[in-house]
């Protein structure tokens, strides 16, 4: 622990916070743009941290990480268009929560939610690094193939009322998750000879097309209608501070939504978007008052966001102890530190324990330094719903554009987001749920994957998904997630028979 | 108020500070414009690691007077990058591996390397076989006779695709002692759910063959042993680790990294870039670079590189075959 | 409408049908399980057929249903500003590598601000354009170091 010491001194020193402050900021910004993310901020950042220190570099790095965390939000709740993975739980309930003119309390929760989330991860780091990652070897491909089954049954489980069509949302968006190479064999799939297509379809070209183009096209429908702009509410807006009642319900929620999601993180290739979204159907079943998730529920925003910010924390975890990156952010940090001379592994804390002490706790400052960024920007960035919309929504639509074409600098992404534009439209209007189908897009390949790759190391026997008691409580969990809403659908009738009866 | 304009303005200067933007100035011929780098993949991968490397030696040597640019153009494993390359002028080069050669053996891309100028071969990787600790194999050739007894009783780790030098370094291996590489047991790790060396550590397979770079800490830290590296003599500090010469298998396998440009350039660019190539491989930033990423000094001029990829083709060519990847 | 109505659930199976179809065109493997790349995309088609198939019944016996969003998207104007805003941008899209990022940026942004906010409005509709275009170029190209065209 003497590490400690010397780590927050380093931490705490000007040059330091400075680094954190402005890769924290940088973060803010590009969690905000859609297809930007923080993998690319990092990655432009490599040529400048060339000649820094490398505990500098990997604050920095770690700073915009988290950073982009809290910024990815904001856009959720503004315009229900997440831009990134994790960011679409965000949406639920942000989104109506803007529309009820409550868009700063929104922002102001999530980026205390962010905050607590980053924190309690943090202290979660300091003691359990090294178990849960030891923890997390023992996720083999039959424990991920279960995990993933139980994001999407999480998923789908929220569209109560309409299960048929979150189902086929859901089974779109694996299919469309098959296109491309397939890794086990080399088979190209449904690529139709576009080379373009055997890597697959980019998610974030989903998310953007759909979310992004497909609300703005959506909004055309009303464009008329609502004459000062489609969530024009007055002055009520103007609130930056979430009430008490607001705290009060959301405060256990972000409690147990960071251990949540700092777990889920240490999983590698597992990440925000699973803990996101995983914390948001826990909390909304066990939630008293279900029925008002999706209608700008606050807790039903808190949750998630504590949950992704505390996955960026424990995504560092399999990459400090084994040099393993678990999401792509933290391969491209892995890329910078080697670069700089340091590798990762089982004795970076042997090594060169000022460094990552330095580094937990340039976190906690970080934490603090990005809420208060983030309140403070709430309210500029409410201000966005005071523009026209007639001039919001071709700015969304360049800014969708340019997002996608950071994703993989070609412009044959273009006619795939509008595609998936005109799919959003469709969905929206017909009343189709939107997450399942890019959830499914964004875990189907490693859920085929792992599913084959689990029968192929027990040649072909399905007992491998009972073998581990992780994959025994991972089933359990999915069972229950899916017939939740049937077991409470049943409890509730059998309330009614006994008030109609008596 | 105040506050936010602060960090607004901080921004703003530690931006403007980064962007790398200067003049250029590019008097007489050849190069007479900024000079791009396209690096064929998503920033932070191996192959933007090297364009960026050689943008930064080249600009702090003063080697190459005119702005450097690096572009990426992720896609198709480097196709899509080679492809835009090939219809540019002398001015754009690319960062390629091995891959420019197979992607046209496994008939995922019409071009080879002999529609490009190769300029140079950098640097290479060494492959390294590697078992758990508590592995019963304590040489490749017990594995490998193990495998050849029962192909399907060792599940091998290799990511994140087929047909890259992790796979066909194991396959030319194994091949050396009979084994028919349709048999080999591969479970493939392509990013999601962790990669080869998790499941390596957690006992989800029995071997992995990878790039010597993601093992090397954990067998230095005994959490794995790695069995035999690729490489023509043994390395520094893995003076235990056997090459697979030393085991009788007779072959050296490099993961190498290069740089070509479009096709048609003069003799004249060729010769500038023979030049400031080699001067740049020669620099102590190029040899720390190396250090660093445990890559090895692999440096071939434009014709040698030329030879080399001739002669890389039938091997690739050969291992493909084998491998059972096309029909 | 009612046409619509059922129209979603058709074309759902539709898509399905394609997937299963084209499933079977996939090469066998020649590496591990032969058949190993056809399961998923086989069972996942089937699974969607039987869903839409579901999914069209319930449509045919809840046809009194309200239609307003259908009929908000099947308004002449609405259509018509989907349609605008689409067509450019397959422009966009066609001319982005040629032209350059800001002249085409700037046609287009400026394009769709007249359209949809109106002639009217011209000094907005323009200061927005040049704002936003160079705004975004210099952010992204010069800031964040994203090359582009």
């Amino acid at each position: 622990m003497e590490g400690f010491l010397e780590g927050f001194l380093t931490a705490i020193q000007p040059i330091n916070i400075l680094w954190i402050v402005l890769g924290g900021f940088l973060g803010t910004v590009v969690g905000m743009l859609p297809g930007l993310g923080p993998a690319t901020a990092v990655a432009v950042l490599i040529p400048v941290t060339f000649g820094m220190d490398p505990t500098s570099a990997i604050i920095l790095m770690a700073a915009i990480y988290y950073g982009a965390m809290y910024g990815g939000s904001r856009s959720s709740i503004l315009l229900n268009t997440p831009g990134d993975g994790s960011a679409i739980a965000a949406t639920f309930d942000g989104y109506p929560m803007a529309k009820k003119g409550q868009a700063g309390q929104a922002m102001a929760i999530s980026a205390v939610a962010s905050f607590i989330g980053g924190v309690l991860a943090t202290i979660g780091f300091v003691f359990l690094a090294k178990p849960l990652a030891s923890f997390a070897l023992k996720f083999g491909p039959a424990e991920y193939f279960l995990l993933m089954l139980l994001t999407l049954s999480a998923i789908v489980s929220l569209s109560i009322g309409k299960m048929i069509k979150g189902f086929i949302a859901m089974s779109i968006g694996l299919l469309l998750s098959t296109i491309g190479i397939d890794p086990q064999t080399g088979i190209h799939r449904f690529t139709m000879g576009v080379p373009h297509l055997s890597e697959g379809i980019d998610f974030l070209i989903v998310i953007i097309g759909v979310y992004a183009v497909g609300e703005v096209f959506y909004n055309f429908l009303t464009i008329n209608k609502e004459k000062k702009g489609p969530k024009d509410g007055g002055d009520s807006m103007g609130k930056i501070w979430f009430t008490k009642e607001q705290w009060k319900r959301s405060k256990w929620p972000m409690l147990r939504s960071a251990p949540l999601g700092f777990i889920i993180g240490v999983l590698p290739g597992a990440g925000g978007s699973i803990a996101s979204m995983i914390s948001y159907s826990t909390e909304k079943q066990i939630s008293k008052k279900p029925e008002e998730f999706g209608k700008g529920a606050v807790e039903g925003l808190a949750a998630p966001e504590s949950a992704n910010n505390a996955a960026s924390v424990g995504a560092m975890i399999p990459l400090l102890t084994m040099g393993i990156p678990g999401s792509g952010t933290t391969a491209v940090m892995l890329g910078a530190l080697i670069m700089l001379g340091v590798r990762p592994g089982p004795m970076l804390f042997e090594n060169d324990p000022v460094m990552v002490w330095g580094l937990i706790n340039s976190m906690f400052i970080g934490n603090i330094a990005l809420v208060i960024i983030n309140v403070l920007l709430v309210g500029l960035l409410v201000k966005v719903l005071k523009t026209p919309a007639k001039v919001l929504y071709p700015l969304i639509i360049m800014l969708a554009f340019i997002g996608t074409y950071t994703l993989s600098y070609s412009t044959v992404d273009f006619y795939l987001l509008l595609l998936f534009g005109v799919i959003g439209l469709l969905m929206k209007v017909m009343d189709f749920p939107i997450a399942p189908l890019v959830l499914a897009l964004i875990v189907g390949t490693d859920m085929e994957q792992n599913f084959r790759m689990a029968l192929t190391s027990s040649n072909g026997s399905f007992s491998i998904f009972f073998s581990s008691w992780i994959t025994v409580v991972l089933i359990i969990l999915t069972v229950l997630s899916l017939f939740y809403p049937l077991l409470i659908k049943l409890f509730k009738k059998k309330k009614n028979d006994h008030t109609i009866a008596s | 108020m105040l506050k936010k304009w602060g960090i607004l303005l901080l921004a703003v200067v530690f931006l403007t500070a980064c962007s790398a933007s200067n003049g250029s100035s590019g008097d007489g011929e050849y190069p007479s414009k900024n000079i791009e780098i396209v690096a064929p993949a998503s920033p932070g991968g191996g192959w933007d690691l090297t364009a960026r490397s050689v943008q930064k030696i080249l600009k702090d040597n003063e080697l190459v007077a005119n702005n450097i640019n690096v572009i990426n153009k992720p896609g198709g494993g480097g196709e899509v990058g080679w492809s835009y390359l090939s219809t540019k002028d002398s001015h754009y080069l690319a960062v390629n591996s091995s891959l420019v050669l197979t992607n046209n053996l496994l008939g995922q891309s019409k071009l080879t390397h002999k529609d490009f100028t190769p300029l140079a071969t950098l640097a290479t990787e060494w492959q390294a076989i590697a078992v758990s600790v508590d592995s019963p194999y304590e040489s490749v050739n017990d594995l490998f006779e193990q495998i050849k007894k029962d192909p399907k009783s060792i599940k091998i780790g290799v990511g994140p695709g087929l047909g890259n030098d992790d796979h066909l370094a194991f396959v030319q291996a194994t091949g050396m002692k009979g084994v028919n590489a349709k048999d080999l047991n591969f479970l493939v790790y392509d990013g999601g759910g962790g990669d080869v060396v998790t499941a390596l550590l957690g006992n989800h397979v029995d071997v992995v063959t990878t790039s010597l770079s993601e093992v090397k800490e954990q067998h230095l830290a005994g959490k794995l042993k790695i069995l035999s590296v690729s490489s023509e003599e043994r390395l520094e500090e893995l003076e235990d680790v056997p090459t697979l010469q030393e085991e009788g298998l007779d072959m050296v396998f490099p993961h190498w990294r290069g740089i070509m440009g479009p096709p048609n350039m003069t003799e004249a660019e060729i010769q500038y870039w023979d030049e400031k190539l080699g001067e740049m491989v020669e620099s102590e930033e190029w040899a720390t670079l190396l250090e660093n990423n445990d890559w090895d000094t692999f440096y071939q001029n434009s014709s040698e590189t030329k030879q080399f990829m001739d002669e890389q083709e039938k091997l690739y060519k050969d291992l493909i075959d084998k491998s059972g990847l096309i029909q | 409408m009612k046409i619509v109505k059922v129209g979603m659930p058709v074309l759902m199976i539709l898509i399905s049908v394609t997937f299963l179809i084209s499933s079977f065109a996939i090469p066998k493997a020649n590496l591990g399980n032969p058949n190993g790349p056809l399961y998923f995309p086989i069972g996942l088609s089937v699974l969607m057929l039987i869903l839409s198939l579901i999914y069209l019944f319930n449509e045919l016996k809840t046809m009194d249903g309200s239609y307003e969003k259908i009929k908000d998207l099947f308004d002449k104007k609405t259509l018509a500003r989907i349609g605008v805003t689409i067509i450019l941008g397959i422009i966009y899209s066609l001319i982005f590598e040629t032209v350059g990022f800001l002249i085409s940026t700037i046609l287009f942004l400026g394009l769709l601000l007249f359209y949809l906010n109106g002639r009217k409005k011209w000094l907005v509709n323009i200061a927005v354009t040049a704002g936003f275009s160079f705004i975004t170029w210099y952010g992204f190209s010069q800031l964040l170091g994203v090359s582009l065209p």
